[in-house]
This record gives structure tokens, sequence and C-alpha cells, in this order.
């Protein structure tokens, strides 16, 4: 629960035809984390073309479901194999067969919609053009001096084009717009035409074909546009039934087209990683827990009755970075684990803040926010909204147990302070009190941050970095003496003396080590040292006075809960209910959101930026389902 | 945030490289050539080096040097928010559009997607494309319409229509570069606002040398109508703007425009008779403008600006140098390849 299970790196060697089937099989036993394997022997990539080939075919498939829509719910059975690489690229020629079939349905369809836009807009341009009075035959005709263009371009380059074609001495006149799309009319001198047509095309131009029929009498020119809408609408029709035989001559093959895809997805995934071969032979390599070897083994067996080698060896100190973390947590803290990966990944070997986080989280949050009344009304919300937000209501029903606890420690019920007695202070009147104590804690949790940090670095081989970096024994030395000396000059403590020389013998060790890892001239090295020392200080120094917040809250808490009093006690009876009511909303939903944050914000970086660099990687098992590999 | 930032391109400003180490790099053993990269702040660029100092795979140094461009870009825009990062963002975006160029023609060529895909830029944290999902698209069209639906819809939505119109590979790169650069001014202009003259006079040396240097391309080695060269150039409101631009897309000859330019650049480009000598010598004038805004007490994005335009200049050397030795070309041929002016110094 504090760190990453131990794993194990095996080498699964088998025959090369047998590769789809003993990743389906990897993938079955739902444990197996692909990496690249190292063997030098096996130079070839084998699964390089299988994994083009499914990439392919997952692609076409996905775009066929898209068009044809879901083909009902996918079961693999147990026995089922998965397909050679021969049967995979044969199912990928035939989706793309049917993806082109599709294909030029849709654009069929995606055409027939342009035209009846295309009649839609004509309609309206007849329209105008009727009002301007202008003869459209007369305005084409090709004997003129003059040559005309009617059509259209996106708005945005209506400018430049006007600007570019007064160049030629061509005008541009807009007369409608659709949407994006100005229509225009573009007049110049007809011996100067052809140098426009390159930037009309450029520009996106789209000349309007004005047919013959529309050159005609108004009253003709609608009959032509009712014609050939009813043209269309039949070509619409059909192209409609010609896609739904194609779906349905599809169906069967798609839903098979699936399930082989599904089968084949193990192996073109764990080629991602790297799948090793050479002649007849291949080689999957990958991570496993260590206490899940002789099972693995054992499926192996049943599957391929020995006709394989497997290789283990413990991770190798020079590889924790590239090793995987599998993590297992009891389900009452699973709710607290995506916060805590919102942050990033553990690294293999390295301590896992999760128990800790969920611990301090909930502390900070009664602390801040005790109050036994706000924290049942949380409590009961996230109990209500269980169903809808899943497992994350745990952390609701937890931070609002803990604010009650608190409540009765602070005797406080919805603000007010008269019901019960406090078990042990009242914010509001040992202020100072509290402040000492938010302080007090500061340091403890920064002292254990530092204390794991030191441990994070000792477990990764970096002693030095472990013993006397700033954020390590030498760091958390020179944090200690130098909070107990300033402790003891405010006088809460008495040890002003040994405090100095704790103080003064961490900071003689982080400065030395700040010295020796400055690689530079001596100039440059002198003020490195003094500055990333003096910076640690100050960050040590600022993140314990960031632990102010806590008690900053839980005394925002009480003089909220003033003010609603305040404004209440001055209106009439029912006044003061609404008011009561509302106010205590808003404290619940405003205070208690910021102090959610607030924590959150004191975890992230005043703690896990500290010791957690949260660049591990996550352990992700080959397996037969899309989304393992989305998350 | 800002001494953050102001320490950090002062620190990537000693990792820049005078000319007096480019030579040295043209002159150093093979053995000590990874060395020589590292010290240069390359690690990127050094790890394609064996022991021998010989590269692997001479195509992925492209791939070395975004990488590297990309890492610097990514420690600079860490403290920055708002305007500032959405600049710098779009600033990389120019490796993205060379990879949504590099799909376009593959899916002109019919390439397979594994194929391609190999040789797309990884912009890593950077990347707003769904790589694998653009590959397998069947066809232009279909690879366009799913670009139209990502971050560059507004670059590519024109694009889309100039190339269904005309079917031309040239309208297609055009219209992209011209809808990149256009997004690029937008995306500085809040900056030219609030930080001013400096960060304004980086994106006027950078708007204004690809204006002109499209303008003559286009008039004098495509032969393109005036009127369609000016609609190509990218709207700009800086040393020559759009009535500007007009006047010089219509005339007739190089020297005519060159001529007409303003009376400072006429002293620049004096002497110079082709256009890839326009495009170096406006290129020496931005990189002196950076250095100057590097150097000085400029507000910090536009000296983070300043040093990403020179750094970009700098890892161009050292690529011609790097491709040069790798091709066995003699000192004196990889020095005239790089085209830097002697006065520039760091």
């Amino acid at each position: 629960m504090l760190g990453a299970e131990p794993l194990l790196r095996i080498q699964l060697v088998m025959l090369a035809s047998e590769a789809q089937d003993a990743a389906l099989t990897l993938a079955r036993f739902g444990i197996f984390n692909p990496a690249d394997c190292t063997l030098e022997a096996l130079a070839e990539s084998p699964a390089s073309a299988y994994r083009e080939a499914w990439l392919e075919a997952q692609a076409r498939l996905t775009k066929l479901l898209q068009q044809c829509g879901d083909t009902g719910p996918l079961i693999l059975p147990e026995a089922a194999e998965a397909p050679a690489l021969a049967d995979l690229q044969e199912l990928n020629h035939w989706l793309q067969d049917a993806w082109v079939s599709c294909l030029a349905g849709h654009e069929n369809q995606v055409e027939i919609n342009d035209a009846l836009n295309h009649l839609d807009a004509l309609e309206d341009t007849l329209a105008r053009l009727e009002r301007l009075n202008v003869d459209i035959a007369h305005l084409l005709r090709l004997n003129s001096l003059l040559a005309f263009n009617i059509g259209s371009l996106p708005a945005t380059e209506l400018r430049r084009v006007t600007e570019a074609l007064s160049m030629t001495a061509h005008l541009v006149t807009r007369f409608d717009q659709v949407g994006e799309q100005v229509y225009t009319v573009i007049a110049g001198p007809r011996a100067r035409h052809d140098e426009v047509r390159g930037l009309l095309a450029q520009a996106g131009w789209r000349e309007l074909p004005i047919p013959d029929e529309l050159r005609t009498h108004p009253q003709a020119a609608r009959t032509w546009l009712e014609a050939e809408r009813a043209r269309l609408s039949i070509q619409s029709d059909r192209a409609t039934q010609t896609l739904d035989t194609l779906r349905k001559q599809f169906d069967p093959r798609l839903h098979e087209a699936r399930l082989r895809v599904a089968l084949a997805r193990p192996l073109a995934e764990a080629a991602l990683a790297g799948v090793r071969g050479k002649g007849g032979l291949a080689a999957l390599s990958g991570w496993i827990p260590r206490i899940q070897l002789d099972a693995l083994r054992t499926s192996l067996d049943a599957r391929f009755n020995g006709r394989y080698w497997l290789d283990q060896r413990e991770p190798l100190s020079s590889e924790t970075a590239e090793v995987p973390s599998l993590m297992r947590y009891p389900g009452w803290l699973k709710p607290f684990v995506p916060m805590v990966k919102s942050y990033g990944v553990p690294r293999y070997g390295e301590f896992d803040p999760a128990l800790p986080f969920a611990l301090v989280y909930l502390l900070l949050f009664g602390a801040m926010f005790g109050d036994v009344g706000h924290g049942g009304v949380i409590l009961l919300l996230a109990i209500a909204l269980s169903r809808r937000v899943g497992r994350m209501a745990w952390v609701g029903v937890a931070a609002g147990a803990a604010s009650m606890v608190f409540g009765v420690l602070y005797g406080s019920i919805f603000g007010n302070e008269d019901i019960i007695q406090p078990l042990w202070l009242s914010p509001m009147h040992d202020p100072v009190r509290v402040l000492k104590m938010a302080v007090g804690f500061g340091v403890g949790f920064i002292a254990f941050t530092l204390l794991v940090n030191a441990r994070n670095q000792w477990v990764a081989g970096r002693v030095g970095q472990a013993l006397f970096d700033s954020t390590g024994i030498a760091g958390l030395v020179f944090y200690l003496g130098a909070a107990g000396w300033l402790a003891s000059l405010i006088g809460v403590t008495e040890f002003a003396q040994p405090a100095s020389w704790l103080f003064g013998l961490g900071l003689a060790g982080v400065g030395a080590y700040k010295w020796f890892e400055a690689k530079a001239g001596l100039g440059e090295r002198m003020l490195v040292t003094a500055m990333e020392t003096l910076e640690a200080g100050i960050s040590l120094f600022s993140n314990t006075l960031s632990f102010l917040r806590v008690a900053a809250f839980s005394l925002n808490h009480v003089a909220l809960a003033l003010a609603v009093f305040a404004l209440a006690n001055g209106l009439d009876a029912a006044g003061h209910g609404i008011t009561l009511v509302l106010g205590n909303i808003v404290i619940i939903v405003l205070e208690g959101g910021i102090v959610a944050i607030q924590v959150l914000r004191l975890m992230y970086y005043e703690g896990f930026s500290r010791f957690f660099s949260g660049d591990g990687i996550e352990f992700v098992p080959l397996s037969l389902s899309p989304e393992r590999y989305k998350a | 945030m800002s001494a953050y930032l102001n320490t950090r391109v002062s620190l990537f400003r000693g990792r820049l490289w005078r000319d007096e180490d480019l030579d040295s790099l043209i002159k150093v053993p093979d053995s000590a050539v990874a060395d020589t990269l590292v010290q240069h702040g390359l690690p990127q660029l050094a790890a394609g080096y064996d022991s021998h100092g010989r590269q692997h795979d001479p195509r992925s140094l492209e791939h070395r040097i975004i990488a590297q461009l990309l890492d610097e870009t990514r420690v600079l825009i860490r403290p920055l928010s708002g305007d500032a990062r959405a600049f710098l963002t779009i600033w990389t975006a120019r490796f993205e559009m060379s990879n949504v160029k590099t799909l376009l023609r593959s899916k002109m060529s019919d390439e397979r997607p594994a194929s391609v895909l190999a040789r797309l830029i990884p912009m890593g944290t950077f990347g707003r494309l769904d790589n694998q999902d653009l590959a397998h698209a069947e066809d232009v069209g279909e690879l366009l319409r799913r670009l139209e639906a990502g971050p560059y819809a507004s670059i590519v939505r024109h694009a889309r229509r100039a190339f269904e119109q005309s079917q031309d590979p040239f309208n297609l790169d055009a219209a992209l570069d011209r809808g990149y650069y256009e997004s690029l001014i937008l995306r500085a202009q809040p900056l030219e606002n609030s930080v001013g003259t400096s960060f304004r006079s980086l994106m006027a040396h950078l708007i204004d040398r690809i204006n002109l240097v499209w303008l003559l391309r286009y008039r004098f080695n495509y032969k393109l109508p005036p009127a369609q060269v000016y609609y190509l150039l990218v709207g700009s409101h800086y040393t020559l703007p759009s009535t500007r631009l007009r006047e010089l897309a219509a005339l007739e000859s190089l020297e005519a425009v060159l001529a007409e330019l303003p009376a400072s650049w006429q002293a620049q480009l004096s002497g110079i008779t082709d256009i890839p000598g326009v495009f170096t010598r406006m290129e020496h004038a931005a990189a002196a403008q950076a250095l100057q805004v590097l150097r000085a007490d400029m507000p910090d994005i536009a000296r983070a600006f300043a040093y990403l335009i020179l750094r970009e200049r700098d890892l161009r050397g050292v690529r011609a140098v790097l491709r040069g030795r790798h091709l066995g070309l003699g000192d004196e041929d990889i020095r005239l390849a790089l085209h830097r002016a002697p006065e520039e110094r760091i």
C-alpha cells in the first residue's frame, strides 16, 4: 500500500507462428505489462507488419461502425484464437473494400445534400437577381468586352480578393451572403480575364453555375428548380436505400471482423512496446507481479504444452525509471487515488503517497471546516449523490465525517458555538493557539516529506542527494534546527543552543553539497551555491507559513457563520430563517469548495512536490479491452 | 515567473553558436563531434553520433533538431500564460503544419500509413493532432475534413476550398502557409500592444522577410500574375503593408522591386541579384535585430522569442555543418553553405 508491488521482468520466447496466441494468452492472463525486448540475438521485429495491418483494420472498422452502427455486444469465446497475419491482411482488404463502398455511398449522399443546398442558394440568388432587375443572359454573353463571374467565396477572403482584383482592373460586387459564403459578381476586361483564374482558384472561388433554364423568364426558372429538387429527392432516396442494403450486407461479416480485430489487439499492442524475433522464433517481453509467475507458467503450459521458453529476472537498478508501478489499494482508499494520480504516478520503488494523502486530506479538511452541522450536510449529500458520482462519493462521506468530528472538538453546529461545549478548543476564542498548532503541523508535515524524499533518493541509489541535498537529511536537519531556533526565539521551546547547532550543521551540509554539484567556474559556483542554499531556506520557510491557512480557514469558518447570524438578526422572522438557510448553503458550497481546493493545494505543493516525482509509469496490462489502453 | 524566464533566457543565451564555434565544428575530428554538440547544449543531436562520430541515421537529424527546439521552447513556455503562452505555442505549430503537409502528400501519393507516420516530426507535448487517426484517412478529402474538425480548422478550411477547386498541391501548400502566418500575426497582435516595439520589431522582420521572398519567388520564379501573387502574401501591418505589397507585386523585375524597397532595406540588399541572396541578407538583419533584443533589457517574452529565432538559425547552421561532414564536403564548401555574416557575434 505504501509502494509498488514487486515485479519480475520476463522474456517469453515462442514460435513466431504462435506469437498472436501467446499475446492473447497474456492478455487473458490480465497482469502482463509489455516492454521492449532486450534480447540482442533476436534482431527482427516480426510483429510490426501485424501491428500495421491491425491499425489499418482497426481504423477502417471504426469508420465502418460509425457508418453502419454498432453490431451488438461483443463476446469473445474462451477457445477463440487470434488471427494470423495472413488472416488479418485478408480481413483488412475486405474492410477496405467495404469502407470504399460505404464511402462512395456516403459521399454520394453528401453530394446530393450539397446539390440541395446549392438549389436553395440558387433559388435565393434568383430571387435577389430578380430584385436587382438584371438580365443574366445579357450579363453572361460571351461576345461582350467585359467578362463576368457570378459565384461565391469565403467571407473572410472578400477584402483581400477585392484588393488583388483591383490590380487587374476588376470590380467585385457583393450581392448576397449565406453562412460564411459571400455571393459576388466579378466584372473586368475580358482581355485580362486569364490573369484572375489562378487567383480565384486560390481563393476558393465557387462559380455559381447558372443553367440555361435559369436564364429565361423567372416563372420558367422556378419550374426548373422544382423539377430539379424532385429529381434530387429521388436520388437521395436511392442513395439511402443503397446504404441500407450495404449495411445489411456487411452486418454479419462486420461483427466477425470486430471479433477478429479484438482478438488481434494483444499482439498489435505488444508490438508497440517491441516484439523481437529471428527466423521462426518470436519473443515477448514485459513485467508481471512476482507472485504471479507460477500462475503464468500454468496458463502457458495449458495453452502451448511446453512449446515456449520463459526467462525471468529482478528489475535492474539502472532501469528503475522504466519499470511500471503496479499499486494495489484497499477499497476505502481507492476513491482518493485519482487525486494522487492527477499529480503523477509514483516511480517503481518510490514511496506511494496515497495513504498519507487520504489521512492528511481528511485531517486538514476537518480542521479547516470543522462543524457538526455543515459536515453532516456534506455527508448526507455525498450519500444522496453516491449513485451518480460512484466511488468518489466516499471522499465526500469521509470529508463530512471528519468535519463533524472537528465540529465536536470545536463545539460548532452550523456556526453556532452555544449549543455544545468544545471538547478541545474554539478557534475564535483561542486564535493564537490555533495558529501555533497549524504551523506546528506544517513543520511536522514538511519534516515527514523531507524524510520520505531522503528515503526515495536512497532507494533510487542517489545516496549523496539523500544525505546532503536541501530536500534530503541535511535539509531536514537544517529545517528542524531553523524551526527549533525560531520556536525558542518566540518562547515556545527552550532549545535555542542545540537547535542553532542543528541549523549550522544542516546548512553546512547543504552548502557543501550544492558546491560539489555546481559544475562551473569559481565565481558562478559561489553564486549558484549561495543562491540555491538561500532559495532552499526561503522555500522551506514559506512552505511552512502556507500551513497558516489551516488556522485561517478554521477562523474564517466561524467568522462567516457570525456574519450570517448578524445579517439574519437584523431581519424579521421569515427573513431571519431565509437568511440562515441561504447563508449556510453559501458556507457549505463556497467555503467548503474553497477548503477542499486549498487542502489539495497544500498536499500537492507543500507535500508532493518535495518527495514525489510523479513521473512513474503506470502498470498497463495487456488486455482485450481497448479502454485499458486509452486509460 | 518573470525572473525565472529572464534567467532562463540569459542562461540559454550562452548556448548560442558564434561563427568560430561553427568553424571549429567543421574542423573537429569525428570522435569529438558529440562532445562539441553537448558543450553547446545539444544533447539531442549528440545522441545521434557514435564514438567514431558517424551519424547512424541522417534522416533523423531534422527530427533531432526540432526535438531540441521543442525541448527548449518547453522550458521557456513553462512560466508563461495567456497571450505569451498562446504565441509560443503557435510558434511551435510550424512543425505540426509541416506534418500536415507530409500527411497530405502521403495521401496524394498513396503512401502506407506506417511509412508516413515514421516520417512525421514527433511533437511531444506540443502535438495537437491525432497523427494515427489522420494517417489512416483513405484520401486527401477525408484527411482535410478530419483536419477541419481539429485545432487547425481555421487554417485548413480555406486550404480545403482552394484544393477542391483546383486539385493543385501548390494551392494547398500556399494556403496552409499563408493561413499559418496570419494566425501567428493574430496571436502576436496582443503582445505587440502590451510588450511594445521590441517584440513588434521581431515580428516585422519575420513577416516582412517572408512576404518579400515569397513575392519575388512567386512573381519571378513561378511567373504568377501580380494579383495572384499579392493574394498569396501574408496580410501584414509591418514595414511592407498591403498597399506597398500591391505596388511591388505589379513590378516587372527583381531589380525594380529592390529599387522600390525602403531606403534602409536597399542599403542592406545592395549588390544582391538573386532571391536566395535576398533571403540570406534579410535573415542576417533579422538575426541582428534578435541579438539586439536578446542583449538588451527588454521584456522577457521578446527576449525568449529572440532567443528561439537565433537558436533555430544556429541549428540550421549546425545541420549544414553536420550534413556537409556527412557528405564529405570540403571545409570551404561547408562555410559557403553557412552564409553567416562575419560581423554577427554573440
